[in-house]
């Protein structure tokens, strides 16, 4: 079967993210925009991805449950995960790690997190886009797979934030897969897979970008093992 | 100038010992592995806080043969085992980078 997939989206918690992107909007949109999967990846938490399995799940939509990660390169990461525990649990020894100041809402937009029924229940306090984590990109892809998760370097080709604007090469590890905003690649892949996703810190932008995944069976096990192997079309 | 006699007038702390000695002619203080890698000279020492085994991997693409990781930040071992690999000396210090820079500066 083939799925269609946007597996960067971001919501409310991400500084950056419209107070409109709640999991349960982000959720609808997808499903009206004909997306199959979706992944929620705030910046360097995941304390949203409990709300978002509810949302996609009463959405009818495949839920994916991943961080973006800030590594001490400075470099943009996805982690996914299959359970919102363990997205949540790699998010707070993320979280911990960041060598990152006070967020002012004032100035850089709220983070808040939510409950099922759309009612702020928290609201972290570092500033999430405003400092690295002290994990680098190969341990990050390291606490990734020993958690069965997907790794992916995001949007490797952007000229902030991303493996090529901090190192300039492609370090040779074990991703899952390539993030990449423009075709064709801009770097040498070394034979690894590719995928493009959105980005989406407004609701409009759900789907701007994504890919077609040739899987057996919709479970975040034959999502991992297509893009793994590459039984990718981008759209 | 070489690498032992860096270590020596800066008194500078190795991550390891038996290091390559190499010579080095100039340093460069950058924090953004891009810049260093489209930057740096050859031959040079280079002042930064990035202390991840990819910091090696840039230096080696670019031919410098010594790191001084700043403001007291702990080196990895793996990052440590890439330098073995790779023959590129990794000093510490507790100063930052301007204070490196300025005295790396004044010797070489």
């Amino acid at each position: 079967m083939k799925v269609r997939c946007d597996l960067h989206i971001h919501s409310c918690l991400s500084p950056c993210g419209d107070l409109e992107m709640s999991p349960n909007a982000i959720a609808q949109e997808a499903k009206k925009r004909g997306l199959d999967v979706i992944a929620l990846t705030d910046h360097n938490t995941a304390l949203n991805t409990p709300a978002f399995m509810t949302a996609c799940n009463k959405a009818g939509i495949f839920g994916i449950y991943g961080i973006e990660i800030t590594s001490s390169e400075e470099a943009h990461v996805l982690a996914l995960f299959k359970k919102p525990e363990t997205a949540v649990e790699m998010g707070k020894l993320v979280y911990k790690s960041l060598l990152s100041g006070k967020n002012d809402p004032e100035k850089w937009g709220d983070q808040v997190y939510l409950d099922d029924d759309e009612n702020i229940i928290g609201e972290v306090e570092k500033y999430l886009t405003g400092g690295a984590s002290i994990y680098s990109i190969s341990e990050l892809l390291e606490m990734t797979l020993k958690r069965d998760g997907i790794f992916i370097p995001a949007h490797i080709d952007k000229p902030q934030f991303s493996i090529k604007s901090q190192l300039g090469f492609l370090p040779d590890e074990e991703y899952s897969a390539i993030g990449l905003t423009k075709l064709p690649p801009i770097m040498e892949l070394k034979g690894k897979p590719f995928i493009t996703n959105s980005d989406a810190h407004y609701l409009h932008n759900i789907g701007d970008r994504s890919f077609t995944l040739d899987i057996e069976d919709l479970s975040f096990s034959h999502i991992k093992e297509a893009i793994v192997r590459g039984k990718i079309t981008i759209n | 100038m070489k690498t032992d006699e860096l270590e020596k007038n800066l008194g500078l702390v190795p991550a390891y010992n038996d290091y390559e000695i190499n010579n080095i002619v100039t340093g460069f203080t950058s924090d953004l592995l891009s810049d260093v890698m489209g930057n740096a000279d050859e031959d040079s020492v280079l002042i930064t806080i990035q202390a991840h085994k990819n910091t090696i991997a840039c230096c080696s693409l670019a031919g410098i043969t010594a790191v001084i990781i700043c403001s007291g930040r702990k080196v990895p071992q793996d990052m440590i085992d890439a330098a073995k690999d790779e023959g590129i000396a990794i000093f510490t210090t507790k100063d930052n980078q301007f204070t490196t820079s300025f005295k790396v500066h004044g010797i070489l």
